[in-house]
């Protein structure tokens, strides 16, 4: 701090620190914060107010008859004191049935549906999927770029990749929605080889299957593996693969004992992306299902928010989904033994 | 970001000593070349080809998207582009959430970096976790949680509460590369500059800022794009309002159209000319290093 200060003084020392508090405060943890709240609560406007409503209006009735029955004046006050005493409490459970009071708790996430939940769970296990899948075809992708081509092809290669990179990903993910319809690429393709018979609408509705989700998700975020991996594997010596070669380890080892252990932080950094681009994305199910059906876990919590407005049974998925990637992060953290400053590079 | 890794040209190729080898090993490793060129030309075109698909469909006429209906060639679609109300607006109001997350953002980013590089304290390492986090969440998540954050003081969604969504994680992009910058810094002539009587704002000024305007403007540049291209967390905090990004996301539900193609054709050749120029312009850099 006194160094901060003794260089740039106490203007600029607490402009730095009110900015960076503003940015934590503000925009990062209160926001968080303030969603993990709206997801412990529900309002319920539950049918046993109803019901009581009900019973103290049939109980009111009761006193009107009592009261027309009743002689003496000291049982009329009475009768008259109960039924004051009795409309204003439905008055107070009238005003409770239209604005129900808060009630915490666990409910919202306990009351996900089957359904959800297996949408949840489909979600999750695509996503390592895709993970995994992207991590086996683009070490190699990575490894020739790094190590296996001189540096003006390198240099070509990696600009032929941040071509595709640098495009939206909704208009990345339309290609394979024109790919994939009833009578797009593949579809022609099958037709000209006499499988299927658009004139018949016979066609494979390859759109109607999560599939198709799946795949354009590969093709979405397959590149967030490859640049963290070159960026690690680059600062590899060559010597190092060399020296591993000549004192006669074979190709796998080679890979399995330096090159790997050498990429881990690489690696990690593109699991974590790769897995939770997947995981919350929104906009490829959005394109591939032409917003038609909603079967990703991103979907739920955009109808909740949009067209439930159960903002809190919303906010619980959100912090759902949050929490499964926080996990994730620990456990690449784990596997792959490096820290978050590794990780952020 | 990471195109300017490759100018760190390792001259070395080990591989060319190997001349001795023997002539078993020597095939050997032609076959594995050869398989992994053969691999890197399918990812390529794997990478590739639809993106052709998509482009070729913004020349057909015929008003669903598509190749395999060909109608003939025609330039109509770029006619009905630049006629279109709602995608020239959502694009100005693209640009207008952009400049609002560079003017919100770089400051956040610099303080952030200033914050971590300059202040050794203990709790270093959990202002950065907090700080990069945002990286490291969902788009969908940190579009949510301002939505819900900014109601309570009656913000609805729009452009303004979409540039703060966008800004938490952009402001982590630039003080990444903001810190990158200050590591490598040179604290000497700071120092000297108060040795010789310069005031706090002064160095601040005449040494500090100088030598992060290249930073800057790349942190610009990249807050731009990122906050062009976001879809995730966009959605969710622009309520009403609309960008390019989610006028186009909208079109897939009502009136998908050829007009998407032609965007992306722009977005295309766009992409393509700067990385053509990128390389223009690093040739030249290399061949003025040679030359000087």
């Amino acid at each position: 701090m006194t160094e901060l200060v003794r260089t740039y003084g106490r203007g600029l020392t607490a402009t730095f620190l009110g900015l960076t508090g503003i940015w934590i405060v503000l925009l990062i943890i209160v926001p968080q914060a303030t969603m993990i709240e709206q997801s412990l609560w529900s309002k319920e406007r539950g049918n046993a107010i109803s019901l009581e409503i009900d019973r103290a209006y049939t109980d009111l009735s009761m006193l009107e008859y009592d009261l027309g029955e009743a002689t003496d004046e000291a049982a009329r006050a009475e009768k008259q004191a109960e039924m004051a005493q009795l409309e204003s409490r439905i008055a107070e459970l009238e005003v409770q049935e239209q604005d129900p009071p808060k009630i915490y708790g666990l409910q919202n996430y306990t009351r996900m549906s089957g359904l959800h939940f297996g949408i949840f769970v489909k979600t999750i296990v695509y996503s390592i999927m895709v993970t995994v899948l992207a991590l086996v075809v683009c070490y190699p992708i990575a490894y020739v770029i790094a190590h296996l081509s001189t540096p003006n092809k390198a240099a070509i290669l990696l600009l032929g990749l941040t071509v595709p990179y640098a495009i939206n990903e909704l208009l990345r993910v339309y290609a394979w929605l024109m790919i994939l319809d009833y009578q797009g690429v593949i579809n022609s393709l099958l037709a000209v080889l006499g499988f299927v018979d658009l004139d018949a609408r016979e066609w494979i509705p390859f759109l109607e299957y999560s599939g198709s989700v799946f795949v354009a998700l590969i093709y979405a975020y397959i590149l967030f593996m490859v640049f963290p991996i070159y960026n690690t594997l680059e600062t590899l010596d060559k010597n190092q693969i060399e020296a591993a070669k000549d004192l006669g380890a074979s190709t796998w080892r080679t890979h399995w004992r330096v090159i790997i252990p050498h990429a881990k932080p690489g690696i990690a950094v593109g699991c974590i992306m790769t897995f939770m681009l997947s995981a919350g994305s929104y906009s490829v199910p959005q394109i591939m299902t032409r917003g038609t059906s909603g079967d990703w876990f991103s979907q739920l919590i955009y109808r909740q928010f949009f067209e439930s407005f159960n903002w809190n049974q919303g906010s619980a998925y959100a912090f759902t989904l949050l929490a499964v990637c926080i996990l994730f992060i620990f456990l690449m953290m784990a596997v792959f033994r490096v820290g978050i400053r590794d990780i952020a590079k | 970001m990471s195109v300017t890794a490759t100018a760190s040209a390792t001259t070395a190729n080990g591989r060319a000593a190997g001349a001795a080898a023997p002539a078993r090993r020597v095939s050997g490793a032609n076959w594995s070349d050869a398989i992994l060129n053969a691999y890197l030309v399918i990812f390529f075109i794997y990478m590739f080809a639809p993106l052709i698909v998509m482009s070729l469909a913004a020349f057909n006429a015929y008003d669903y998207p598509s190749v395999t209906q060909w109608r003939g060639f025609t330039l109509q679609w770029f006619g009905e582009l630049a006629q279109d109300q709602r995608i020239l607006q959502g694009l100005w109001n693209s640009f207008l959430v952009a400049f609002g997350v560079i003017v919100i953002s770089i400051p956040l980013g610099l303080s952030g970096a200033f914050i971590l590089t300059r202040l050794q304290s203990r709790w270093n390492g959990l202002l950065y976790a907090i700080m990069v986090s945002p990286i490291l969440t969902p788009g969908i998540i940190l579009g949510i949680a301002t939505l819900i954050f900014w109601r309570n003081f009656n913000i609805p969604g729009g452009l303004f509460l979409t540039m703060l969504a966008q800004s938490t994680f952009i402001a982590s992009y630039s003080m990444l590369m903001f810190m990158a910058r200050l590591q490598r810094q040179d604290r000497v002539l700071e120092e000297a500059a108060l040795d010789l009587g310069a005031s706090n704002v002064m160095v601040f000024r005449r040494i500090t800022l100088p030598f992060l305007y290249p930073t800057i403007a790349t942190a610009a540049v990249i807050a731009f794009l990122q906050s062009i291209e976001n879809y995730n967390t966009t959605v969710f905090a622009i309520g009403g309002d609309w960008t390019l990004v989610t006028e186009i996301g909208s079109r897939f539900r009502f009136g998908l159209s050829p007009v998407i193609n032609v965007i992306g054709v722009i977005f295309v050749v766009i992409t393509v000319l700067c990385a053509v120029a990128y390389t223009v312009y690093r040739r030249r850099e290399q061949e003025r290093a040679k030359a000087g």
